[in-house]
């Protein structure tokens, strides 16, 4: 091996961990940031660092009911969204993995193309057309919105999950005397179990931090936590906001871990045939 | 094996209810944009079919939102992927702990949140942060509309690079790290090892890589919103702009449309495009 050959081949590795540790950092420097500011004791925004830490931002978070009605808000509508989307969900999946229907690649990618509308057109069209036919509640529109918006992630996880379990299983039970609600419910469901539950983690969790949608579908009696946020920081920008942000990332941060210990983040990602 | 009755009827509704709360309010969406806007009136004149609501998308004033809109995104995108794909490699290639914590940081940076990302940026890239000493460093004035516009392209940038990355690892990961051992026992330097073989193999995740980013960040809405200021309009928040000022919802309908065609086509369109492009070659 030539010795310029080496030169070059450590020069290049060198930048190549120098561009990873650079985007690592460009990636966590806001978050980092805003954790430090949440715990600012000064009672204005003043420049970073601050000079004296205290829970002061914490307690203005908990204890104004502006953002405490809307975290209330918040877990209802995401856990019921999460529910009918999960339930709608794997119905769809189990029945069109299972079984000889027909167009079944069709029906799957019309079950995910919401993946691909915007949040915000989704949003604005549940409006449209919650304003055609008479529907004026605000928490009926946020929920048939987020719906929507949660059912592809749980109708694929659940397929993902059924990906694994052999069809013989069923057809076993099947033969040994159970009926199809039996085989389905004593043996495909527990097997799916970590998918389906996976999904649901997931679809709360998205539900949860979503802004654009429900931003057109609200109304002043049942708006979410991150409506209240948007408005508070287009009328003032405080740090309120930053221990409100440290605070649904601790919350995300969970549900990440939730997922990694029930589903694995490998096989969430999933890797490629070469694996290292 | 074929479905009981219950199993299809069970099928059907799923798709009714769906159908219901999707379809339609996107097919009343597109109808809407034709009517006829008349101020303070909930939905456009019924029965009504006109393309005025489109023609005024082509008058430079909105048309330079949709530019803009596109221009910044590319830069994003494009910027991104340079990003990403070192991520994806290392992740793709390596074991242990610092692999770990890779795809641990880019699941928590892809669920974050538009809101807790656009603040955070706003905090850091803001006048209590950062925003003094870069606009000094670079010699802009820190007000203007260049800083503001890449302060934009940073929040972009911390949407599509998690989502890219975690997409190019199943690329890279399908590419035999033979072959690069190969090319550098054969004498290539390291770099080009990596050029020609491993980067010039995933053209295709690449592509389909940068599409599905492009397609997220021309529709992105709160993080233009935010870190915009007012400066950056993207047109998804012109939707937002018009159905709030003036109740506007065939104008808000008409550009709505436009993005979903364009979001639709990207992803589905460009995408096959390009991809029967390169079998055929």
């Amino acid at each position: 091996m030539s010795g310029t050959k080496r030169v070059g081949d450590a020069i290049f590795g060198c930048s190549f961990a120098a561009l990873l540790l650079l985007t690592a950092a460009l990636l966590l420097l806001p978050i980092v940031m805003t954790t430090i500011m949440s715990f600012d004791n000064r009672d204005f925004l003043g420049r970073f660092p601050p000079p004296d830490v205290s829970w002061r931002w914490y307690r203005a978070f908990f204890g104004d009911d502006y953002f405490m009605t809307g975290l209330r808000n918040s877990l209802v509508l995401s856990l019921i969204a999460a529910v009918i989307a999960t339930t709608a969900g794997v119905a769809a999946a189990v029945v069109l993995d299972r079984y000889e229907v027909p167009a079944k690649a069709l029906i799957s990618a019309f079950l995910l193309s919401p993946l691909v509308v915007p949040t915000v057109i989704l949003g604005f069209a549940v409006l449209v057309f919650a304003s055609l036919i008479g529907v004026t509640n605000g928490f009926t529109r946020l929920i048939g919105g987020h719906v929507i918006l949660v059912m592809p992630y749980t109708f694929r996880t659940t397929l993902a999950s059924l990906v694994g379990i052999r069809r013989s299983l069923t057809e076993a039970a099947l033969i040994l005397g159970a009926n199809e609600k039996q085989a389905f419910w004593d043996i495909t469901f527990p097997l799916a179990k970590t998918g389906i539950v996976a999904g649901l983690v997931l679809g709360f969790a998205l539900s949860f931090e979503e802004v654009s949608l429900s931003l057109f579908l609200f109304d002043p009696a049942s708006y979410t936590l991150p409506v209240a946020i948007l408005s508070t920081m287009r009328a003032q920008f405080n740090l309120t906001l930053a221990s409100a942000s440290v605070v649904i990332m601790v919350f995300i941060i969970l549900l990440v871990v939730m997922l990694e210990r029930l589903f694995g983040l490998d096989k969430v990602i999933g890797s490629g045939l070469y694996k290292s | 094996m074929k479905p009981p009755r219950g199993a299809l009827l069970l099928l059907g509704v799923v798709l009714v209810v769906f159908a219901a709360l999707y379809v339609l309010p996107i097919s009343m969406t597109v109808r809407e944009s034709f009517r006829v806007f008349q101020p303070a009136r909930v939905g456009g004149l019924a029965g009504t079919w006109t393309l005025a609501n489109y023609a005024v998308l082509l008058q430079p004033a909105y048309l330079d939102y949709f530019l803009d809109t596109f221009r910044i995104s590319f830069i994003a995108t494009l910027v991104g992927l340079v990003l990403a794909y070192p991520i994806a490699f290392y992740v793709a290639r390596h074991r242990g702990i610092l692999r770990t914590a890779w795809i641990a940081l880019l699941v928590t940076m892809l669920f974050l949140g538009t809101l807790v990302r656009a603040y955070s940026i706003a905090l850091t890239l803001g006048p209590a942060g950062f925003l003094i000493p870069i606009a000094r460093f670079l010699g802009l004035p820190p007000n203007g509309l260049t800083l503001t516009e890449m302060v934009v392209i940073f929040g972009l940038l911390h949407m599509v690079v998690p989502m890219m990355a975690l997409t190019l690892i199943g690329t890279i990961g399908n590419i035999n790290p033979r072959l690069e051992q190969a090319a550098q026992s054969l004498g290539a330097p390291r770099w080009r090892a990596f050029l020609d073989i491993t980067v010039a193999l995933s053209t295709r995740g690449l592509l389909s890589g940068f599409l599905l980013g492009y397609a997220l960040a021309i529709s992105s809405f709160v993080i233009p919103l935010v870190l915009g200021r007012g400066f950056v309009l993207f047109a998804t928040n012109l939707i937002y702009v018009r159905f709030q000022d003036t109740a506007n919802y065939p104008g808000g309908a008409a550009i709505a449309t436009v993005m979903l065609v364009l979001s639709f086509g990207i992803v589905y369109g460009l995408t096959h495009l390009v991809r029967r492009r390169l079998e055929t070659t």
